[in-house]
């Protein structure tokens, strides 16, 4: 029993809510899921351009270490590398990212975990994978436990080889990803 | 000039609800224009300032080599985020918490001069709403934060979220009553609760006048703002985001600049209340003259963001129940040590 | 001083006709196969009465030729001797069946766990035989027998099924290989057992309890396990931790590699200690062959395995202190920098940051660079006096010692029954290290002092690991000042097949005691490779010290551990 069996969830309210409408419209519609219908109208217009601006310089990546390259990866965000020159800065909560770096070997216990933390993460979202075993297996591609491909289950813009590969070429994934929003050549399309 | 004031102030006489609405309008507009871009440089000292104690750059590639945009780059990503609620949370609940958190440091920032301007010889304030109680006032709209983050806590339905909220609150109670003991002393020693008097009548700066009520106070603002090594209801490592783990795109991007709003409202509180608010010497240049006192209010606030960052780098982060400790056991009872010495020594300058 | 044959005589004259074949291979290690109805016997008459009050590990291996599975209990003692005792039990490959150590020995569940999974040996009197890495879908199969058909599986991520749960979460189901279903070797009934989910769930006892998950993905997590505290406010009531969630079958890869391609599956085990790692694989194979490493290579490897444990216990110490005071905390940063002079110095010898595999059978890959130990002394001087000014300001630093002082004591007594090794052992006052008890290259010949703490907590875990940071930097320009000129190689030629044999190997990893069991029937392949880390013990004494802490002190306890999820689950 948590908190929310003590005090009642206030159903009604949410019952009520939906029952009042604006402009012929619900008002829970306009008040909750506008901004679907916002990307939907700026879609194409130059105003998308700034958006992108904005999204490139500010990649929020997901602190997940999996493997070797999850200790580059703390590297790469510490001060030899310093990922914030780049406006790029590790944040532990998948709702407050933009990048997902698989950063390892993923089996087939950790699959549902990090498709579920993917799905967390709020739209407009990227995904980069690093290093041999999160491209294909790496060097453990044929083992009864690891999943080969990655690709299948996420929509990875930038691959980065090497096992593990240095934080250097993390930094060239950041800037290759950025250049990919900023075209409009990302595989989500945003 | 004397023609347009005459004509505003026989307007004011005879329409004063709509020349009052007028002035309201204008005031929170203004408001919350400074207060928030305020914060997105708060923001952007921070990011610098803890890449330069750490070693680093900080950001560099947007806004020149000051990385001057950044901030405004990661307000358009969070503002252009999907908005996202999950399934299970209280969802009217959930929507308003961070516009209860956003509400309250505006009610704040009302009241809180930002700075003077000095001409004919005087001082005029620079505030919104120049209560005669506004010391009192910010007190208690400074605890409305606290209902903000159990909202977001409580209707997130997440564990972390839940845990942060009730470290969040047991931490503001046990620092709200010495940091109102502190301001109480403050008020006795000016005769005044009003702000911007408190701040004129410091001959002496309340700093050196009651040093021990400065600590206190500086120790309760850092855990109001809940920065470390008071940050136990945001302690990344142990409890991911705390109440904010489930908000993410303009929800998250609100409270986030709700905590910088109140990081600058702090400084300009501590500066009021303590450093002399805009004290100074004079600038004796024509133009300079009547924004001097703004000017010495800018560097004070920028000196208290710096120390307020600074501690960020350089303290680790305490446990919940010694923050409760030390905040009941030994700062309670300094602080009404400092309201004794705030009496006998404000009687005796009167 | 005790010695194998020792040891032997007195088992044999104490259980007359339990030792059914032995060999004393060294006066350090004692191979005996034990009949498997006195093997409980003959292990707690070797810890009360032998001082073996070290249990090592188990390691489970399947001869399928001779129809017979055999597990090997490794036991050793915390000081008092040198004896590393091989105990093998044998079992019909029909229903193997053992009996447990569990009761006798605390840390003896998680091996014979991961056994049961593994080889699908039962254990009779365990108290819970439950999957430890292996997901419920493999359990059953058991995958490191040597008839398992889903062993070279390209298809797993191509076969997996998308479900979502109950709770609107999604989840996998992988079907069987088609090798599989093809050999109808699918278990048809499962072993029937309560998930983990269940099992922690049955302990909520009261309405104000509840579960918190730190894991897999979790700021305070190294790597992906799962540590699942219960809690009631902000007291964590127990604790549980499943791992399994990188567990990539190293130990069945190395199988159907050659030697020489095994050796790179080493470096990838613990991706920060990688050399000491290569050294223990390499040295297991020396003594197979019976190959003597020239002196200059011997150096070699030990300047290389210090600077990897400096630069080991850097990275470690960071990680921990943004762990109880936020990424924003400076000296993280500087540790960073400080571990990248480090790295650079690896890599101008060996040529890569962290995955290495430099160290080969009979010596080293190549030779020291020019100008290498200039170099070096100049970065080891900088390292020095960063890490006193380290332990200067974590000795000044009042919250440092508010948070970390008498948090997580381990008792020496407890300390040595749990099994623990490395900085966590030694931070009790206990002096064990595996660089003094099995002495490898030329560590006897090196003047260095074990380092040891007092308390037992978090803060001399950190100590410790400071203080051996200063030890290992006297190492190093010890062996810069020896180095002797010579081949870095053998001049036997090692062949591509390893004659039959087996051994096991010990160093000192930067997290503790690290050992490689290997077997070799001759082939080019290795026949068996167990891998006996000490996270995989470090992560076991974990939950058990977690009960009644506050929620900030069970991460300040789990990341003075330095744990490193990938070699645990190897």
């Amino acid at each position: 029993m948590g908190i929310s069996d003590v005090i009642p969830v206030p159903v009604a309210v949410d019952e009520e809510i939906s029952k009042w409408t604006i402009f012929g419209q619900p008002v829970a519609d306009v008040w909750f899921t506008t901004t679907e219908k916002i990307h939907q109208i700026i879609e194409m217009g130059p105003i998308k351009n700034i958006f992108n601006w904005g999204r490139k310089n500010s990649v929020y990546f997901l602190m997940q270490p999996m493997g070797c390259c999850g200790v580059e990866m703390f590297v790469f965000g510490a001060a030899p590398y310093d990922c914030t020159r780049f406006g790029c800065m590790p944040r532990n909560t998948p709702r407050q990212t933009d990048v997902m770096i698989i950063s390892g070997y993923i089996t087939r216990k950790y699959l549902p975990v990090i498709k579920n933390l993917w799905e967390q993460m709020v739209e407009p979202k990227w995904c980069v994978a690093i290093g041999e075993c999160a491209i294909s297996g790496g060097p453990f591609y044929d083992s009864y436990n690891i999943i080969q491909n990655t690709a299948d289950y996420f929509p990875i813009d930038v691959f980065v080889p090497g096992c593990p590969p240095r934080p250097e070429q993390f930094l060239e994934a950041l800037m290759n990803l950025q250049e990919k929003i900023k075209q409009r050549k990302d595989k989500r399309g945003y | 000039m004397d023609g347009i004031i005459e004509a505003i102030s026989s307007f004011a006489s005879q329409e004063p609800a709509i020349y009052y609405l007028i002035i309201g309008i204008i005031g929170a507009v203004v408001l919350s224009a400074v207060v928030n871009i305020g914060a997105m440089y708060v923001i952007w000292l921070e990011v610098k300032l803890l890449g330069d104690f750490s070693a680093r750059y900080g950001p560099n590639r947007v806004g020149g080599r000051w990385g001057l945009l950044q901030i405004v780059a990661d307000a358009i990503k969070l503002f252009t985020k999907e908005d996202s609620i999950p399934a299970s949370a209280d969802k009217p609940v959930y929507v308003w918490a961070p516009i209860v958190a956003s509400m309250a440091t505006m009610l704040v920032a009302a009241a809180i001069p930002f700075g003077a301007l000095y001409f004919n010889g005087k001082y005029y304030p620079l505030v919104v709403a120049n209560m005669d109680i506004s010391a009192f006032y910010v007190e208690a709209a400074l605890s409305l934060l606290v209902i903000a983050a159990f909202m977001a806590g409580y209707s997130s339905n997440n564990k972390y979220s839940l845990l942060g909220a009730f470290r969040g609150i047991a931490r503001m109670i046990s620092y709200e009553v010495p940091m109102g003991v502190c301001v109480i002393s403050v008020a006795i020693m000016a005769h005044s609760l009003n702000l911007a008097e408190i701040a004129q009548n410091q001959t002496l700066w309340y700093a050196f006048a009651q040093p021990l009520g400065f600590g206190i106070f500086i120790v309760a603002l850092i855990t109001d703002l809940g920065r470390i090594p008071f940050d136990q209801s945001e302690a990344e490592e142990e409890i991911i985001c705390g109440y904010t783990t489930e908000y993410g795109g303009i929800r998250w991007g609100l409270i986030l600049f709700q905590e910088y709003n109140n990081m600058l409202l702090g400084s300009i509180l501590l500066t009021l209340l303590f450093l002399g608010g805009w004290a100074g010497p004079i600038i004796p240049v024509p133009g300079l003259s009547i924004i001097s006192p703004l000017i010495w209010m800018f560097m004070k606030v920028v000196i208290v963001l710096w120390f307020l960052i600074w501690t960020r780098s350089a303290l680790l982060r305490l446990r919940i129940d010694q923050v409760t400790d030390l905040g009941w056991k030994v700062l309670l009872p300094l602080s009404i040590v400092n309201l004794a010495w705030a009496v006998v020594v404000g009687s005796y300058f009167a | 001083m005790t010695t194998a044959s020792d040891v032997l005589s007195a088992v044999q004259s104490a259980f007359p006709g339990a030792v059914l074949e032995s060999r004393v291979e060294s006066d350090r290690r004692l191979w005996a196969t034990i009949d498997s109805n006195s093997i409980v016997d003959v292990c707690k008459h070797l810890s009360e009465k032998l001082n073996f009050d070290h249990y090592s590990g188990a390691a489970g291996v399947d001869w399928i030729a001779r129809k017979e599975m055999e597990v090997v209990e490794i036991m050793a003692s915390h000081g008092a001797h040198q004896v590393v005792a091989m105990l093998k039990s044998k079992t019909p490959r029909e229903n193997p069946s053992v009996k447990s150590l569990a009761n006798l020995f605390w840390n003896a569940n998680w091996y014979e766990r991961e056994i049961w999974e593994m080889f699908g040996i039962n254990f009779e009197g365990h108290p819970g035989l439950y999957p430890l890495l292996l997901g419920d879908e493999l359990v059953g199969v058991w995958p490191w027998r040597k008839d398992f058909k889903g062993y070279p599986d390209l298809t797993t991520g191509q076969r997996a099924v998308e479900r979502p749960t109950s709770e609107g979460y999604t989840e996998y189901f992988i079907p069987p290989t088609p090798a599989e279903i093809e050999a109808g070797t699918v278990p048809k009934e499962k072993p029937k057992y309560p998930s983990f989910r269940e099992r922690e769930e049955k302990e909520i006892k009261s309405d104000s309890e509840m579960i918190m998950h730190m894991g897999p993905q979790h700021a305070m997590l190294p790597g992906p396990f799962l540590l699942d505290i219960l809690i009631e406010g902000e007291r964590v009531h127990k604790a549980f931790l499943d791992m399994g969630y990188i567990h990539k079958g190293i130990e069945k890869i190395m199988e159907n590699r050659t030697w020489l391609q095994g050796l790179t599956y080493t470096d990838r085990m613990c991706y920060v200690a990688s050399l000491s790692n290569n050294e223990c694989y390499c040295g297991a194979i020396e003594k197979i062959l019976g190959l003597e490493v020239p002196l200059r290579a011997q150096y070699i490897r030990v300047i290389l395995e210090e600077l990897s444990r400096i630069q080991s216990h850097l990275i470690g110490t960071g990680e921990f202190m943004t762990l109880i005071a936020g990424v924003g905390y400076a000296p993280w940063n500087f540790m960073i920098i400080d571990r990248e002079s480090i790295i650079s110095l690896i890599e101008s010898v060996t040529g890569a940051r962290l995955t290495h595999t430099f160290v080969r059978f009979g010596g080293v890959r190549n030779d020291l660079p020019e100008g290498f130990s200039d170099k070096c002394r100049s970065a080891l001087k900088y390292i020095e006096s960063r890490t006193k000014e380290y332990i200067e300001l974590f000795e000044q630093d009042p919250i440092y010692h508010m948070r970390m002082e008498n948090v997580g004591v381990l008792s020496p007594d407890r300390a040595k029954r749990v099994g623990i090794s490395g900085p966590p052992l030694r931070a009790t006052g206990v002096a064990y290290d595996m660089r003094k008890e099995d002495p490898i290259l030329v560590y006897p010949d090196l003047d260095f002092k074990v380092v040891t703490g007092t308390r037992g907590d978090s803060a001399d875990r950190i100590d410790v690991r400071l203080r051996e940071i200063l030890e290992s930097i006297h190492i190093i320009e010890q062996c810069l000042d020896r180095i002797p000129a010579g081949p870095i190689k053998t001049e036997t030629k090692v062949p591509k097949k390893i004659p039959a044999g087996e051994a096991y190997y010990r160093v000192e990893d930067p997290r503790g005691e690290m050992g490689m069991y290997v077997i070799s029937d001759g082939g080019d392949k290795p026949y068996r490779v167990k891998v006996r880390g000490p996270v995989y013990a470090t992560l076991q004494t974990l939950p058990p010290l977690l009960e009644g802490v506050y929620i900030a002190d069970a991460v300040a306890i789990a990341g003075s551990m330095d744990g490193c999820p990938s070699e645990a689950d190897r």
